[in-house]
């Protein structure tokens, strides 16, 4: 039987597009140390550390290697999970598993991106890895350059999500300006979140809508920035988080899923499997595991605010949906009435999202952490205005393939 | 108003590369009946004995039943667009791709629009990745009825398969 | 199982990705320091450590380290570990001969604790032993580079 475990601080870096005045060791540090000052836990009482960012982002191989004696792991076991988008979910519920299970009694979970170190401007090096063995392959076969470079033209600028959003809008009867929408709220979200990256107070949709378009129906404005950035949280044992924290935020339910790629005909240039990219399987079959481990049996009523992972504002409707929020088709409905305004009825990324802020390796631990301070209330300038019993963390990634599901609650519920 | 602007110092950079070129890949001979079929005019996918799904171009394994797809099947050449991207007109200078300009080493024309697509083929459970040639950008829409654009002199490669136009 | 026949070489189009790792403020002082041919350490102002080249934070007791905790060092130290190379890699995954045996030195610079590994030129392998007094040659011109040190000698 497995003990119940809490995140009793949380620490981020301010995220910015270039953190050049640091090294990555110094940058990542910075989040462990305001993590740990936050949750008032010497280093000494840390058990573990669970690492992570993109494998291969910022051209360094072995990071977990070098952040040893920065981050104060010294004599402790240090795992790194890397798995694409999602890395920070794992990477958060990496630190959930060794606690519950009894291993450890307190883990401290960080993670990180640092874009600016690659020479080409934001992530485009590291995109362009996961692709590359491919491109070879079918080059090797023929293909032909023009056809290589359009179909990528599109993919290093607004990349796989751009059919995402083509899918939901045709399913769903949406339109560009429900995205106008999404990305304004985000960076007013982010305004009033002081270690967010892309934060414009008041932007209105009529802002973004004055953007170029990258590729129909994105525009510069809607898309999600590269940033430097580092968060990290602090996971305890139930006895020592009471003792700790008045309100910590206890882990509930926690699921994942891999799914065959939905894009990107990657393996041998074969075709892809899955014929809607905006089905995501992978988001609702976690969602319900995820609540069913955590005893929510109605989300629309019992969730009270939801961290989506949207680095485009096509996917927090379209993952809000998936994560049983709103009925299939009606997010962009509930986003006219205001519903996922920050005091709204189901307020979607009150702190701006991965669409303001997107340290990749950071974002889907990001999330988690800040359900984390919706709950112990420490959200400051972008603290929800209600009592929040359970939050819903969300994470993407992998050739959009790979979802994690947390569900945070002020109690353990067990 | 605008996005509150940071200033912050940089220091000093130590470089390097990783080149990624110099690397051994290995591939599998999996596309070898495909390039062969296409030099014929024909397409042929891979068909998963659990599920029945249909893949062009063919995958070793079906990706939801992990069954290994090694019987053949050929799908028509007709086929149903559905997603699409439209580009706005590409500029000189605006994009790098693989370290290339696409305008200045004359891959795309200045100005031109690149329209990627997905396409289910008639018989065929997958999204095919190309590009849709021939149309007016304005009347791209999912459900568009298309056809493969053969290249003239097929030599047993991608490139025999040029893209697809309507109907 | 796929068996040998069905493996292909796939050839590489040449791609090199590029990146410019930020220093942080201590390891810069540090790099540019060198065009006065002076090497900069960083002394712990908790537990004493002293690292080189510096870094921000200590490695044993975890305490921040300031631009204040830098000190200027001789450059002169003692070997405290060595090996010697034959071969080098020609950057196509084959091993290609040197034509002379190259020794790479660990070397503990007077007051400092951490060692730092580098070429080691003047001696034959077989003269170099552990406790040997050594010296930092610099290049003719120094610019503020890592390159700007080009190997330690014995000591004269």
């Amino acid at each position: 039987m497995s003990r119940n475990a809490a995140i009793i601080g949380c620490g981020q870096t301010k995220h910015s597009s270039k953190r050049r005045d640091v090294n990555l060791a110094e940058m990542v540090s910075e989040a462990v140390y305001n993590a740990l000052e936050d949750a008032q836990v010497s280093l000494r009482e840390v058990d573990a550390f669970v690492v992570g960012n993109m494998q291969g982002f910022g051209g360094i191989a072995q990071p977990e290697q070098w952040l040893g004696d920065w981050i104060g792991a010294v004599g402790k076991p240090v795992i790194r999970i890397a798995t694409g988008g999602t890395t920070g979910g794992s990477v958060g519920q990496g630190a959930y598993y060794p606690v519950a299970s009894g291993l450890h009694d307190i883990v401290v979970a960080v993670a990180w991106e640092k874009h600016s170190d690659s020479k080409e401007a934001g992530a485009t090096t590291g995109l362009l890895h996961v692709g590359l063995g491919n491109f070879f392959h079918a080059a090797s076969y023929g293909l032909s350059l023009k056809n290589l470079v359009a179909t990528s033209a599109v993919g290093a600028a607004a990349g796989v999500a751009v059919y995402q959003a083509v899918f939901y809008m045709h399913r769903s009867g949406c339109s560009a300006e429900h995205f106008d929408m999404v990305a304004a709220k985000a960076r007013r979200n982010a305004a009033k979140n002081k270690y967010a990256h892309l934060q414009w107070p008041g932007c209105t949709p009529e802002d973004i809508a004055r953007t170029e378009i990258i590729a129909y129906p994105f525009r510069y404005g809607h898309i999600c920035p590269a940033s430097d950035g580092a968060s990290a949280i602090v996971v305890a044992e139930e006895s020592l988080a009471r003792k700790k924290t008045r309100q910590p935020a206890w882990f509930k339910g926690l699921a994942a899923f891999s799914d065959e790629e939905n894009q990107l005909q990657s393996e041998n240039f074969g075709g892809v499997g899955v014929l809607d990219p905006c089905e995501q399987k992978g988001c609702w079959i976690s969602a319900t595991k995820a609540y069913k481990m955590a005893g929510i049996k109605d989300p629309k009523k019992e969730i009270d605010v939801a961290e989506v992972y949207q680095p485009f504002p096509s996917q927090e409707l379209i993952f809000a949906e998936r994560l049983g929020l709103f009925d299939e088709g009606t997010a962009w409905m509930a986003l006219e009435k205001g519903e996922t305004d920050i005091d709204g009825r189901m307020p979607l990324d009150p702190s701006g999202g991965v669409n303001a802020t997107n340290a990749i390796g950071s974002t889907a631990l990001q999330r988690i952490l800040e359900c984390a301070l919706q709950i112990m209330g420490k959200a400051e300038e972008h603290q929800v205005p209600k009592k929040v019993r359970n939050a819903v963390a969300h994470g993407w990634g992998g050739v959009t393939s790979y979802n994690t599901v947390t569900v945070l609650g002020d109690s353990p519920g067990r | 108003m605008g996005y509150i602007k940071e200033e912050r110092p940089e220091t000093i950079a130590v470089e390097g590369t990783w080149d990624v070129g110099s690397y051994h890949y290995k591939g599998s001979k999996l596309l070898e009946e495909y390039v062969k079929g296409l030099k014929q005019k024909s397409l042929i996918g891979s068909f998963c004995p659990g599920c029945g799904k249909v893949i062009v171009p063919p995958r070793n394994l079906c990706g939801r039943c992990h069954l290994i797809m090694d019987r053949r099947k050929i799908v028509s050449n007709r086929g149903t667009i559905t997603c699409f991207i439209v580009t706005p007109p590409i500029e000189k200078g605006k994009l790098k791709v693989l370290g290339m300009d696409p305008v200045e080493t004359g891959l795309i024309k200045e100005g031109e629009v690149v329209i990627p697509v997905f396409v289910k083929f008639d018989g065929s459970d997958s999204n095919t990745d190309t590009i849709l040639l021939n149309t007016d950008p304005k009347a791209v829409h999912i459900g568009m009825r298309v056809k493969v654009l053969w290249a003239k002199e097929p030599q047993g490669a991608l490139s025999d398969f040029e893209g697809v136009e309507p109907l | 199982m796929k068996s040998k026949s069905e493996i292909i070489e796939v050839q590489a189009l040449p791609f090199a990705a590029g990146f410019n790792w930020s220093t942080g403020f201590l390891m810069q002082r540090f790099i540019k320091e060198l065009a006065n041919r002076k090497f900069l350490g960083a002394k712990c102002p908790e537990c004493g450590y002293t690292y080189v080249p510096p870094r921000s934070r200590c490695g044993k007791c975890y305490t921040k380290i300031e631009e204040e905790n830098l000190i200027t060092l001789s450059g002169k130290g003692t070997l405290v570990g060595y090996t010697t190379a034959y071969v080098e890699l020609d950057g196509q995954g084959n091993f290609k001969d040197l034509k002379e045996p190259g020794i790479i030195g660990a070397i503990k610079l007077e007051n400092a604790d951490s060692t730092i590994f580098m070429p080691l030129e003047g001696i034959k392998p077989r003269d170099v032993t552990e406790g040997l007094k050594v010296e930092v040659q610099w290049q003719e011109e120094t610019k503020g580079e890592l390159s700007d040190i080009k190997c330690f000698r014995p000591a004269r």
